[in-house]
């Protein structure tokens, strides 16, 4: 169905059941795709009219023993992208990767410019890892910061030095 | 909650059908620009010329903020710009993780710093849509309304600081400025009754607005709209029959839509270049389903194309304001106590994306709530800013003009560095 607050994207399912064997589609967050085919779907779903580039969120998880919120999972990101068409209701089609620690995930930056700013931001921020992206350097932070603000395991307390 | 999204959808679809005939630009859309080259390697460009590299900002006035862009000159013309954001990087984001979910709406408010109604509205929306709370009719008509006065006042504050940028073009250097800024007062003016604030308002909640219309509000706003009705018009004079005017800004700065596209560009600078799309009419939120708005378009794609829009702009949401004003519904203004949202926020599990048309274009919100023992807050929050999606486009449209151009063309993007860099 795709997040809460976005309308049922029909189109979308269909495509992520057809072609990218897609099979569980959570009612309330976008669906889970295999980052080797991150990509593909975007190229895709710009030849079907999502011509917007709207955002790219990277979460960063820490790795979680089994319990009661179900089994082990291992430290990762998760990096949903949105993408809208211009059109009467205006829908978004919105997806997840998993990236692993270390891992990449395809840059969207030959498709759509204005991934550039998007990942470089997420890059900073949370640290995942755009591959094939022309100029991936620091967005918000000084080119000089230690560690990635927005990762869970980045105290909001962490000492740092007045900028230059 | 569906079934509403699906019916407002198709009326979306109705109007759109009579507006255009379903083509994703106007006809007689600008032609798509030669871009500029971001990743240009200046070492390789023309042995011979002699390029000299140029700081623009970060303490230049004309940047709006603190904004740095760096400029590689051969001669007077650009050959390549290179922006440099996240002066004002306050680490809002991070913020948000650690604050429940009713404590960050005054948060936001500073990012956007011109229009703070459209980030709170912003933020609700998105936790509404993920603790599914509904906005009873009176409230969203409220939002609806505040929203309007709020893009007066900031299309009001960009066209007295684009005047400054045109410097002494318009009637003597800061004539128009501080007109501009005499008709903002009488908006804040109006917020100011309403919330008991002239800027930081805080007057959105999860489900609702905190602040009902206070008596005799409703005439102040009739009065105060006269008046700045009556002065826009001079305005636009002011603006589109300045020979200077109209030869420092036809022409300069042209974005096409595709373009506009693939950076995620919105708002009065999509839909100067050609783009008939505005989120209020093709997916409504708040009360803009039962109004029907004008979209306001130009072609040219131009500095003087999105003057014309923003203008137009202005007195299309004094329209819909004069409208509205005098049908709220009767009813509360906020559909939970406080003590309900404690409970819900702890269980809020999932991910929600909400989104409305602030001046500068989409204004949303990611929220990924903290599931069922992760306490009040949300587990990640991202924020969508219009300003950051239009000052990316810098270094596509910059190389080609002059230095005084590069000034015309970040002022007329209005972009805010709060919400730049958050």
């Amino acid at each position: 169905m795709g997040a809460k607050g976005l309308a049922k994207n029909e189109e979308l399912d269909k495509l992520l059941q057809d072609s990218f064997g897609v099979t569980d589609i959570p009612a309330d967050a976008p669906a889970i795709v295999d980052p080797a085919r991150h990509y593909e779907l975007a190229e895709q779903l710009k030849s079907l009219g999502y011509r917007m580039y709207v955002s790219v969120v990277a979460t960063h998880y820490l790795a979680q023993p089994a319990g009661k919120t179900g089994p082990e999972t291992p430290e990762h990101y998760e990096v949903a992208t949105l993408l809208r068409k211009t059109g009467p209701g205006a829908p978004v089609a919105a997806w997840r990767c998993k990236v692993e620690i270390g891992g990449a995930l395809a840059s969207l930056v030959p498709l759509f410019a204005g991934a550039d700013w998007q990942e470089r931001e997420q890059y900073d921020l949370v640290g995942v890892r755009f591959e094939g992206h022309p100029d991936l350097r620091r967005l918000m932070m000084p080119e000089d910061w230690e560690g990635h603000p927005l990762r869970k395991d980045y105290a909001i307390d962490t000492a740092c030095t007045p900028w230059r | 909650m569906e079934a509403s999204v699906e019916t407002s959808a198709k009326k979306a679809a109705k109007k759109l059908e009579k507006t255009s005939a379903g083509s994703l630009f106007l006809p007689g859309a600008v032609a798509p620009i030669e871009r500029g080259d971001p990743y240009l390697d200046v070492d390789e460009y023309d042995p011979e010329a002699d390029l000299m590299v140029l700081n623009l900002g970060p303490q230049h006035p004309s940047t709006h903020g603190v904004f740095r862009v760096k400029l590689y000159l051969d001669g007077e013309l650009i050959v390549k710009a290179v922006p440099y954001a996240g002066y004002l990087h306050r680490g809002v984001e991070k913020l948000c993780e650690k604050l429940a979910f009713t404590q960050i709406t005054p948060i936001v408010d500073k990012n956007d710093y011109v229009s703070p109604m459209m980030n709170e509205q912003a933020i609700n929306m998105a936790f509404e849509a993920l603790l599914g709370a509904e906005v009873p009719r009176r409230a969203r008509y409220i939002r609806t309304l505040l929203a309007e006065l709020q893009r007066v006042a900031s299309h009001l504050l960009w066209l007295g600081t684009f005047a400054l940028d045109l410097g002494g073009a318009l009637g003597g250097g800061s004539t128009l400025f501080l007109h501009c800024f005499r008709e903002r007062e009488l908006i804040l003016d109006l917020f100011e009754m309403l919330t008991g604030c002239r800027f930081h308002y805080n007057t959105h909640t999860i489900g609702g607005n905190r602040h009902d219309i206070p008596e005799g509000w409703t005439a102040r706003v009739n009065q105060a709209l006269g008046v700045i009705g009556s002065r826009v018009d001079e305005y636009e004079e002011l603006m589109t029959k300045n020979s200077i005017f109209v030869k420092r800004t036809r022409g300069v700065g042209v974005l096409d839509g595709e373009l506009c596209l693939e950076l995620g560009i919105t708002g009065p600078l999509l839909r100067a270049a050609g783009v008939d799309y505005d989120m209020r009419r093709d997916a409504p939120y708040h009360a803009y389903d039962e109004i029907e708005l004008r979209v306001q378009t130009e072609t040219a794609g131009d500095c003087q194309a999105r003057t014309l829009v923003r203008v137009r702009e202005i007195r299309e949401s004094i329209r819909i304001v004069s409208e509205m004003i005098d049908g709220v519904p009767e009813g509360p203004i906020c559909g939970y106590k406080p003590i309900k949202i404690v409970l819900q926020e702890r269980s809020a599990g999932g991910q929600a994306y909400a989104a409305l048309e602030s001046p500068r274009g989409e204004l949303g919100t990611w929220v990924i709530g903290g599931g069922a023992n992760k306490g009040t807050s949300p587990y990640r929050l991202k924020i969508r800013p219009p300003s950051l999606h239009a000052s990316a486009c810098l270094p596509y449209v910059l190389p080609g003009h002059t230095v005084s151009d590069a000034i015309v063309i970040l002022g007329s993007l209005d972009p805010i560095m709060g919400e730049v860099d958050r």
